[in-house]
């Protein structure tokens, strides 16, 4: 049911659904670990798969990242509604006085906390694994761009699996939704990876990739914005 | 009124679940809505709890006209379904403090001790709800209930899973609650149990309402007559 404007409780409500999902996560560690072990699993695969022992992968360094934590954001994203499903508590949370956008920006808020669990993780283990340049130079610069990213991957992937969660196939059709939107940001994120580490440390193209992101970013909050009512609604 | 309902109907696919009910709740009302498997009342309970949109009709519920002022009417609103809806990797204390932050309870602190005494968990405050047993967790259930001072209850077959102190403590705070003003709406197949209960009988058979009337001295066996003429 359409419900108006944000009340002024929105911020304490928002901080209960971040900490619910944060104090799950912490008890159960199912999500940022399967995310963790996935990508070291997917980058072990991309080394080799490439077969260079003791090639400079540098200029894939954009590209093998970001496809890497694409891949595991939509697995994130995926178990991002689990406790709520299978534990069936989504009814409580919709019959509560919290507003539905409420809902989707606790979960995109969480989503970027795990997808920065699994970039602590990735940033490091690609310079180790594929880079001989001045990667660890550049590596302020690619958290910046991965933190731009997340913000963006979890807009889009909060709004996906909400619109997925009500489906029979949730497990087939977020995947289909969500990579397509998806590969902007790998577009965007591989190429600033590539502009700060890539070889040349080219900072305004770097910044155009993250300009890039922003609007991403406010694009998809549009859309949420326009769409929350629906997402849930019956 | 708590609710009133004109005309109301909501269909899933070509089968028509709900079919044009009425219904007016006075506050401080015990209402039973019984039925035969598929009559429409669950469907009907989650269109007065706002979980489903009715496809026609119109829908007041604490004052508040539906859609529109679907926020305000949910804040009076306490719904227990079949599901206990709690976190099970959440202790009971967890799950009370995050619906009392979503629906701004004051002194949440002392309210949630209150109600955790009240329903028998304030041993198991800090047990995750996994392992508790199916009846415990509708006691939690029951205080996830009472929270946040609902004016409006609304219960879906309430008593299964309960053993009888169970049921006792929810008839209790079932009548406590309707002695307080509140308004009390319970979806049950069991016609003995909702005479026991209610003080207004509603009869729902494919959809429709084909009895709505008072329980005042009637007893299970002329319920379960009248039920019977209803339905057929």
């Amino acid at each position: 049911m359409s419900e108006g404007a944000l009340n002024p409780r929105w911020p304490r409500q928002m901080g209960a659904l971040i900490r619910k999902d944060l104090r799950l996560e912490l008890r159960t560690r199912e999500t940022v670990v399967a995310m963790v072990l996935f990508a070291i699993v997917t980058l072990t695969v991309f080394q080799f798969g490439f077969g260079t022992r003791d090639g400079d992968l540098t200029r894939f360094v954009g590209g093998l990242m970001w496809v890497t934590l694409a891949f595991t954001a939509v697995l994130g994203v995926g178990r991002s509604y689990v406790a709520e499903r299978e534990q069936r508590v989504l009814d409580g949370l919709l019959v509560s006085p919290v507003p539905r956008l409420v809902l989707l920006g606790a979960k995109a808020v969480a989503i970027v906390i795990y997808m920065a669990a699994v970039e602590v993780v990735v940033i490091p283990l690609v310079g180790i694994f594929f880079v001989k340049g001045p990667y660890w130079d550049a590596i302020g610069w690619i958290a910046l761009v991965a933190l731009l990213a997340d913000i963006c991957i979890a807009l889009s992937g909060t709004l996906f699996a909400g619109l997925a969660l009500f489906t029979r196939a949730r497990d087939l059709i977020l995947p289909v939704l969500f990579l397509p939107a998806l590969v902007p940001v790998v577009i965007a994120g591989a190429g600033a990876t590539h502009a700060v580490a890539g070889g040349a440390h080219d900072l305004s193209e770097y910044r155009g990739y993250c300009l890039f992101l922003v609007g991403y970013a406010i694009l998809f909050t549009l859309v949420s914005v326009a769409t929350y009512d629906a997402v849930f609604d019956d | 009124m708590v609710i009133a309902a004109r005309g109301l109907t909501h269909a899933y696919g070509d089968r028509r679940a709900v079919a044009g009910v009425d219904l007016n709740v006075a506050p401080g009302e015990r209402i039973a809505i019984v039925g035969p498997n598929g009559a429409g009342k669950s469907t009907l309970l989650r269109m007065l709890a706002t979980l489903l949109r009715p496809e026609s009709g119109s829908l007041t519920i604490l004052g508040a006209e539906m859609p529109g002022g679907v926020r305000t009417a949910r804040l009076g609103i306490g719904y227990l379904a079949h599901d206990p809806l709690v976190y099970l990797d959440l202790t009971a204390r967890q799950n009370l403090e995050l619906y009392a932050s979503l629906y701004g309870v004051p002194d949440a602190a002392r309210r949630i001790d209150g109600l955790l005494e009240r329903v028998g968990l304030l041993a198991r405050t800090e047990d995750p709800v996994r392992v508790f047993s199916r009846g415990m967790a509708q006691r939690l259930a029951l205080g996830r209930m009472l929270l946040h001072r609902p004016r409006l209850l609304l219960l879906d077959e309430p008593h299964a899973s309960l053993d009888a102190a169970g049921t006792a403590l929810l008839d209790a705070e079932l009548h406590a609650a309707c002695d307080d003003g509140r308004a009390v709406v319970v979806v049950t197949h069991d016609v003995e149990r909702a005479a026991a209960f209610a003080d207004r009988l509603i009869v729902l058979r494919a959809g429709r309402v084909v009895l709505d009337t008072p329980m005042a001295g009637m007893s299970a066996i002329g319920a379960r007559t009248r039920y019977e003429e209803a339905t057929g």
